[in-house]
């Protein structure tokens, strides 16, 4: 049955659809809410589901980390390059968060207020 | 002449002017006697490389000469044949005259050291266009002319003046992208956009719809055809009557050269008739002789009432350029030269009363003539000859037009060209008639007739306009006479030439 | 010689390092030696300047090559490609980047705080560093990683400025760019599930196959591509970030933002369409016409919101959006001669906008003036910029022997090959809706009468003047010869359509 079906396949690939999951929820967060740390938030999350999803393609049931076994060199490792690209993939999404917090902190000191509405507001008065 | 001089005489009549601007330019900032001493040197210098080329022109040569290319298979090229020779001989010699004029004209005015190098400057793009060798170079020049032109317009910096500047600016830059349109599609159709390679287009296609109507707008802008006229009656106007004379006499030739050059270049004469498009344009052009010379008759403005006269004018040249035989076809070229010499003393006689007189409203012109005979003398000259009143080049272009007609059996064509003159005549001899013979207004004359009861005569208080304007006014009422009476004169010989090159198919 | 031989072996990976590595002397500089920065960030613009010189040269000669970092191979290594468009834009990069460095010299000291201007140069570096690598790379993450430093850069050089407005524009381009960002990890980790590649070649190679077994997620990711390049270079309708960031920023960031930044995304996008994706797929999935009509509508749209806009940069930066609409016209024709228009257009828009801006940035330099409204008359004191701002007007609609006219017409050829001559047609009535913002503003200041008594003008610095002068010349020179310039971009064309 085709119901059936596409349930045994999102029970095999859960780790699939809970990064799909979670890249919809961190982009709807981001564009509807008004709040900008949860904007920032939501970003991280977004991120990290991608992340989720790389990293999940690269495993392989049964194998070995991919750290090179010197007892041992023979037998299947987990794909290595996933790893390695989503080490640097988190170190990007960090500086960006960084980057966004302190921008964050900024406009606090210079509105008064972190919601995007009410910022929108002051500068639509003050055009 | 060998070729390579002639090519090099062609390109320092387009170069040495747009060269020149850059130097009169800077030295108008320093002195100005300097600046229209160089402008006048370079209008005449122009003048003759023109002339010099005119045994080589009508031996019946075609010489091509393409500058550089700026895109492969688009390049900047230049041509010489009898159609453009006729033109530019004509715009060089009246670019001159105007210069001449413009040396006292200007003598009070402000932003001289503007309008000098911009004079210089259209003139070189204006012969660029006519002795540009294909439609990309015709294009740029056209563009260039037509933008810097605007400078011309907007020079008195009145509000009416920016209001109709900016209308022209606007109407002009709409005109230059139809015809980049045009250009576009024959590149891409036709592979080239030379001249002189026949007609461009084999057969109809939507695409050659296109260009028909994107060509028609585009130089329609320039020659004031019903119903992209309208920036004229605005913007000739406000423009310093040299301006306005090389506007209404010389610019709006482009737009007529333009669409010659679309009739037999773009599309060849068989393929035109065969489609029936001569039709659209002459019906077109026979409402834009009506309307313009039923409007000029309501404008009480001088110069108003002469650029709506000049809409109706142009409207005989596109209409002469629809019918294909060697009467209209001459009688066309002959009426472009004619009307831009009659237009032309017009507009500077017209220029000349206004600047001695400050009167610019037809109202107020009674008794003019007693004051400025000369140049009132010249009006009136051109005006008959606008009228069609032999023996002056006017009628002569407008017999040979009729003829043309007949023989192609469009006998309307004829009587909207009578009616045109009747209008004509009503609207030109209420200005002479009462320049002549009207009274001055309230002033001595009255009181002393009353008083000793003898009978009024006009008296003649001759108070005229410096030689320098005089001039050439004069010389240009003077050739209205001469190519009409004359039996064998330069105007009419090029043109019997050029339409003879144009019917057998010598591009 | 060994060791210029040796350089130029590594020619495309020391560009990006030598600019990094600049970035990062920057603050260290500020701290100790103050009057160094300034001339060691320019030295560092001309060293990539001439190595990107080189790299045409090289290109020119041999054709296109390839550098593998580190002499590892794909897939494992990170490849450099560099080809016609790759030496082309580093070329448009650091020649109007330098040009934009020597005109912020002067501008900065008015528009900075002080103790943030070394940090300014730093910022500026890293931006050209990551945009040249952008334009080099071969590979999808190292795209990545290349576009987020891009993004950090670009959006600190519209904050480094701390007034209410940039903070508010940078935030929500950081916020978007972020959200392309995204799209474009999860398309790459979609293609990376397919074939098992991170090089653009090699996952062309498999998604041949893989593109029927897998179509969803082939659309899928070429999807998320479009739109992740979309909101970063302002294709309509994700352009809404762009007016608030470009009008706020310093007007040297604006020009490099306008000019450049937007620019490299769309090149990017070109470089993924050409080499990430068999050729086969866009005919299945009309992702190109998507664009093409996107494109339109943002031409149209940008330039008439542009025309209601009072604030001097923001009208720029509205322009800028149906500027941007050309290129992806030209890459949304898909014929070689309307790509050429579109790239041509680069270079053509990057010259005009930088100069543009750097106009902006004299005029409130010089007296304030930031509304349009208060332009009356000023060109009887800033006539070159003026003159400089008609011209690149002139550009902008397209008239001829200026460069925009050159782009245009390979565009309307491009738009007649396909024999879609409504594209022609909408190129001609944007050439006639910029006629009606941009000359009004010069008729203004050149005819009418100065109203506001109150401003002063303080003479404009040489280094801020010289490099308007020097894009002006370019202006036309590459209107009246376009030629070295369009044969390298025939070339490049000609190359990514085999």
């Amino acid at each position: 049955m085709e119901v059936m079906e596409i349930l045994e396949n999102l029970r095999d690939n859960y780790f699939y659809f809970i990064a799909m999951v979670l890249f919809i929820v961190g982009f709807h967060t981001m564009l509807t809410h008004s709040n900008l740390i949860k904007k920032v938030i939501a970003m991280n999350i977004m991120d990290t589901s991608v992340f989720l999803l790389f990293v999940s393609i690269g495993y392989v049931h049964g194998a070995k980390p991919p750290i090179m076994d010197t007892v041992q060199p023979e037998g299947v490792y987990i794909n290595p390059l996933p790893s390695a690209l989503i080490i640097t993939g988190i170190i990007v999404a960090i500086s960006i968060t960084a980057f966004a917090l302190s921008l964050v902190a900024k406009i606090y000191q210079y509105y008064g207020t972190i919601d995007a509405d009410e910022i929108a507001e002051i500068r639509g008065s003050e055009e | 002449m060998s070729e390579d001089l002639i090519a090099v005489i062609i390109m320092f009549i387009v170069l040495f002017p747009i060269f020149m601007t850059a130097v009169i330019m800077y030295v108008g900032q320093k002195s100005e006697k300097l600046c229209t001493a160089l402008s006048l040197a370079t209008a005449m210098a122009t003048f003759m490389a023109v002339l010099s080329l005119y045994s080589e022109a009508t031996g019946g040569n075609v010489i091509e000469y393409p500058l550089f290319e700026v895109l492969p298979d688009l390049a900047i090229s230049f041509r010489l044949d009898i159609l453009s020779y006729s033109l530019a001989l004509l715009s060089s010699f009246v670019w001159l005259l105007a210069t001449i004029y413009s040396l006292d004209y200007m003598g009070g005015e402000h932003g001289k050291e503007r309008y000098y190098p911009v004079l210089i400057f259209t003139l070189g793009s204006c012969q660029g266009i006519f002795l540009a060798g294909d439609f990309f170079t015709l294009f740029i020049f056209f563009e260039l002319m037509s933008l810097i032109a605007y400078i011309l317009v907007i020079h008195e910096e009145t509000p009416e003046a920016l209001k109709a500047g900016y209308k022209y600016l606007i109407v002009t830059i709409i005109g230059g992208l139809s015809i980049f349109l045009g250009v576009i599609i024959i590149f891409e159709v036709a592979g080239t956009v030379s001249l002189g390679q026949g007609p461009l287009f084999d057969e109809y296609s939507p695409l050659a719809l296109l260009t028909f109507l994107a060509f028609l707008i585009g130089f329609g802008i320039k020659a004031g055809m019903f119903p992209l006229h309208v920036w004229l009656p605005d913007a000739h106007p406000v423009a310093p009557s040299p301006a306005s004379a090389l506007l209404s006499g010389i610019m709006l030739k482009t737009g007529a050269y333009g669409l010659l050059r679309m009739i037999f270049d773009v599309f060849g004469m068989e393929l035109f008739q065969s489609l029936g498009w001569n039709h659209i344009m002459a019906g077109l052009a026979i409402i834009t002789i009506l309307l313009g010379s039923a409007v000029a008759l309501t404008q009480n403005d001088f110069k108003r009432r002469l650029a709506y006269s000049s809409v109706g004018q142009m409207g005989y040249v596109v209409l002469g350029m629809t019918v294909f035989n060697e009467y209209a076809l001459s009688g066309d070229i002959f009426h472009i030269f004619s009307h831009a010499i009659m237009k032309s003393t017009l507009f500077l006689a017209a220029g000349a009363v206004i600047w001695k007189t400050g009167k610019k409203k037809i109202s107020d012109l009674q008794g003019v003539g007693r004051q400025m005979p000369i140049t009132m003398g010249a009006f009136t000259l051109a005006a008959f000859a606008m009228i069609g009143i032999p023996p002056l080049n006017g009628f002569l272009s407008k017999w040979t037009l009729c003829l043309g007609f007949l023989e192609g059996g469009y006998t309307a064509y004829v009587i909207v060209l009578l009616v045109s003159s009747m209008l004509n005549a009503m609207y030109y001899l209420p200005i002479i008639l009462p320049a002549f013979l009207g009274g001055n207004g309230a002033t001595s004359h009255h009181e002393e007739d009353e008083r000793t009861g003898q009978a009024e005569y006009p008296v003649f208080e001759v108070n005229e306009v410096p030689l320098r304007m005089v001039i050439p006014v004069a010389i240009l009422a003077a050739c209205t006479l001469l190519f009409g009476t004359l039996p064998t004169n330069v105007p009419f010989e090029l043109s019997q030439y050029t339409s003879n090159f144009l019917l057998d198919g010598f591009f | 010689m060994y060791a210029l031989e040796h350089v130029l072996n590594h020619l495309p990976a020391i560009l990006v390092i030598s600019l990094f590595v600049f970035a990062f002397i920057m603050p260290l500089l500020f701290i100790w030696k103050r009057d160094w920065c300034v001339p060691v960030a320019t030295l560092s613009m001309g060293l990539s300047l001439a190595m990107s010189l080189a790299l045409v040269i090289q290109v020119n000669q041999v054709g296109t090559f390839v550098y593998h970092m580190g002499g590892w191979e794909p897939p494992y290594g990170i490849e450099f490609r560099v080809d016609y468009l790759s030496a082309y834009m580093l070329l448009v990069l650091h020649g109007i980047g330098l040009l934009i460095l020597v005109y912020s010299i002067g501008d900065l000291k008015k528009e900075l705080a002080d103790r943030v201007i070394g940090w300014y140069y730093t910022l500026y570096l890293l931006l050209m560093g990551a945009m040249s690598g952008m334009a080099l790379t071969n590979d999808l993450f190292n795209l990545f990683v290349f576009m987020e430093i891009c993004a950090i850069a670009a959006c600190a050089i519209i904050s480094i400025k701390e007034d209410r407005e940039c903070l508010e524009a940078s935030f929500k381009y950081l916020i978007l760019s972020a959200m392309g960002t995204g799209c474009y990890l999860l398309s790459v980790a979609m293609l990376y599930m397919i074939t098992g590649y991170m090089h653009m070649e090699k996952v062309a190679v498999a998604l041949e196959t893989g593109a029927a077994e897998y179509p969803y997620n082939v659309l899928v990711a070429m999807s998320l591509m479009v739109v992740s390049f979309g909101v970063k270079s302002a294709l309509f309708p994700l352009h809404v970030w762009l007016p608030d960031a470009h009008a706020s920023a310093p007007s040297p960031s604006s020009a490099v933002l306008s000019g450049l930044v937007i620019k490299i995304y769309a090149v990017a996008m070109v470089h993924l369409i050409f080499r990430a994706f068999p050729r086969e797929l866009f005919e299945m999935i009309p992702m190109l016409e998507i664009i093409l009509w996107l494109s339109t509508l943002g031409i149209i749209f940008g330039s008439i919101f542009a025309m209601v806009q009072e604030n001097f940069k923001k009208m720029l930066a509205y322009s800028s959006i149906a500027q941007i609409g050309y290129v992806f016209l030209g890459i949304g024709l898909f014929t070689p001669t309307a790509l050429v228009g579109g790239l041509l257009h680069i270079l053509n828009h990057a010259v005009m906008k930088s100069m543009l801006f750097m106009v902006a940035g004299i005029i409130i330099y010089s007296s304030g003036i930031k509304r349009l409204q208060h332009f009356d008359g000023i060109a009887s004191r800033l006539t070159w910029t003026m003159v400089a701002f008609t011209i690149g007007g002139a550009s902008m609609v397209g008239i001829p022997i200026t460069g925009g006219f050159i782009s245009k017409l390979y565009l309307a050829q491009g738009a007649l090959e396909v024999e879609r001559p409504f594209f022609l047609l909408v190129i001609l009535v944007s050439s006639l809706l910029n006629a009606f913002y941009y000359f009004p503003i010069s008729i203004n200041a050149f005819l009418a009468e100065q109203k506001r008594e109150d401003i002063t003008f303080k003479p404009v610095l040489k280094s801020m003047l010289v490099p308007v002068l020097i894009l002006l010349a370019l202006i036309i020179f590459l209107g009246l010869n376009p030629q070295p310039v369009t044969n390298m971009l025939e070339q490049a064309a000609e190359m990514l359509f085999e």
